[in-house]
């Protein structure tokens, strides 16, 4: 990677801690256009800039933005890269600017869902209950310690890649290796899905039976069925009152004898 | 019941160092939520077992932290309009459990006795909090929107430190908000809902000793339907046949 001579540690440090926050005042009407603002004035304020640039910066980055905090790392480097260029003096209108944000925005908040939220989050908390199941409840911790390591290196090293590429993360998006990464990893959440189902119905078996079996395999018909028969996807929360409602109608039609 | 010296008489003095570390535990993880590093140690698993360590019951920690995680294993803030809060449930009732102090509350092992009936009726109490911090994280979240909006007088005088401000100042009352809802919520727990369960009648209690059987069924079935079950079908099936072979070799 071209190490790009504006990108200071101290520089990157600042930006990376920042960018650690980049959610704290996620709100519902520009999501978090203020992280993104807190983070880029990690760059401004080693600017020497007077009144009416810092206004106008700050007028760009107002406005509503949303991405993937796992991969804004790629788009607050570059951005910070273009503020710097523009600077120096190249020809980079404003309008520009805002289209590469809200463009790149986008694209890696729909990267980033894939990725980490319907990837590798069920694959690593359902790896975990298998983990403490087994009785390893420290290596299951571990897994989540690790997780959290490797994605700040993810965050350091994206915040680097951003500012050396510049106008040329769309080559980087271009890349491969995200689609295979995201098959592989949801191949895996799959793979997880179907041990813990296993695991979790031989250890039923062997515990109380067939009846606890049953329940488990009803807890499964009715987490895939409520939603295609609503027609819509509902909390875990609200699954788990509806599962209460239907262990409560159990409880009143078994007998204490038959239980 | 709620008032007074009655109140603070749940919490005996030597209890302060876990309360307190109960706190800035609950804290540091909703801030891990959404709002900082988002580690994924805010999760109901590890949220459960860090708690349950700092009350030196790693094993309370593990009976609730799995059927929680197991249950709310479909929730992915992927076009989510209701965001539940799981964190400070899950701390809560932990904590809560702990410190009763209930015997015969683990995940089960044969030859081993656990009251299911009670294990359920705090299941089911961590999900109604979890479901009733949604508004809590709604109305917080109003508040930054209100907020934000007052930042734009930087737009006008060019100052980055109010900016810097406001977003901090979000950053602290999320941490606040977990960490004094945690506590609060843990009290409740002890005093209201806890005590509850001995008036609940036989049949109420045979249904929620199935729940700690249901959930984890209940959380992989609405994670099958997301991913599409006849699309998904082979790999699921094939994990799940390693397992059981698994499970034939080495015991479940």
């Amino acid at each position: 990677m071209k190490r790009e001579p504006g990108l200071s540690f101290a520089l990157r440090w600042s930006m990376f801690l920042r960018l650690l926050l980049l959610q704290a005042s996620w709100n519902p009407q520009r999501m978090q256009n203020l992280g993104l603002l807190y983070c880029l004035l990690a760059w401004l304020r080693r600017q020497r800039t007077d009144t009416d640039f810092r206004r106008h910066f700050f007028r760009r980055y107002y406005e509503f933005f949303n991405t993937n905090p796992y991969l804004a790392g790629f788009l607050a480097g570059g951005l910070a890269r273009l503020e710097a260029d523009r600077r120096r003096g190249a020809a980079i209108p404003r309008q520009m600017l805002r289209t590469y944000r809200d463009s790149l925005g986008r694209t890696f908040a729909s990267l980033g869902d894939q990725l980490f939220w319907l990837g590798l989050k069920p694959a690593l908390t359902l790896i975990a209950c298998l983990l403490a199941l087994r009785g390893s409840s420290l290596a299951a911790l571990a897994l989540f310690v690790v997780f959290g390591v490797c994605q700040l290196g993810l965050r350091w090293w994206s915040l680097g890649v951003g500012f050396g590429s510049g106008m040329e993360i769309p080559g980087i998006l271009a890349h491969p290796l995200w689609h295979a990464a995201i098959r592989v990893i949801k191949r895996t959440a799959l793979v997880a899905m179907g041990l813990a189902g296993g695991v979790f119905a031989a250890r039923y078996q062997c515990l109380g039976g067939g009846s606890r079996l049953a329940v488990f395999g009803m807890g499964i018909a009715l987490g895939l069925l409520t939603p295609l028969a609503l027609r819509r996807r509902l909390p875990g929360e609200i699954m788990l009152l509806i599962g209460f409602a239907v262990c409560l109608g159990l409880g009143f039609a078994i007998s204490p004898a038959g239980g | 019941m709620l008032s007074g010296v009655g109140f603070l008489a749940v919490v005996p003095v030597s209890a302060w160092s876990p309360l307190a570390l109960t706190g800035l535990l609950a804290g540091l993880l909703c801030l891990d939520e959404t709002a900082a590093v988002q580690s994924w140690l805010s999760q109901p698993l590890p949220a459960a077992l860090l708690t349950g360590l700092v009350w030196g019951r790693p094993d309370v920690g593990l009976a609730l932290g799995v059927p929680l995680q197991m249950a709310l294993v479909g929730n992915l803030p992927v076009g989510q309009s209701f965001v539940a809060d799981a964190v400070t449930a899950t701390i809560a009732v932990t904590a809560a459990a702990c410190r009763i102090p209930l015997a015969g509350l683990g995940l089960p092992v044969p030859g081993v006795p656990v009251d299911l009936a009670l294990w359920g009726w705090l299941l089911l109490g961590a999900g109604l909090l979890s479901m009733l911090g949604h508004w809590v994280i709604q109305a917080e979240r109003a508040a930054f929107g209100l907020w934000m909006h007052e930042g734009r007088s930087s737009l006008i005088d060019g100052d980055p430190g109010r900016l810097e401000h406001l977003h901090l100042r979000c950053l602290a009352v999320s941490f606040l908000r977990g960490s004094s809802l945690s506590l609060v919520a843990m009290l409740l727990v002890q005093g209201l809902w806890w005590p509850g369960f001995a008036h609940l009648g036989a049949p109420v209690h045979r249904g929620l000793g199935l729940m700690p059987f249901l959930l984890p069924g209940l959380g992989l079935g609405a994670l099958a339907e997301r991913y599409g079950w006849r699309r998904c079908g082979p790999w699921v099936l094939g994990g799940a046949g390693l397992a059981l072979l698994f499970c034939r070799v080495v015991g479940p």
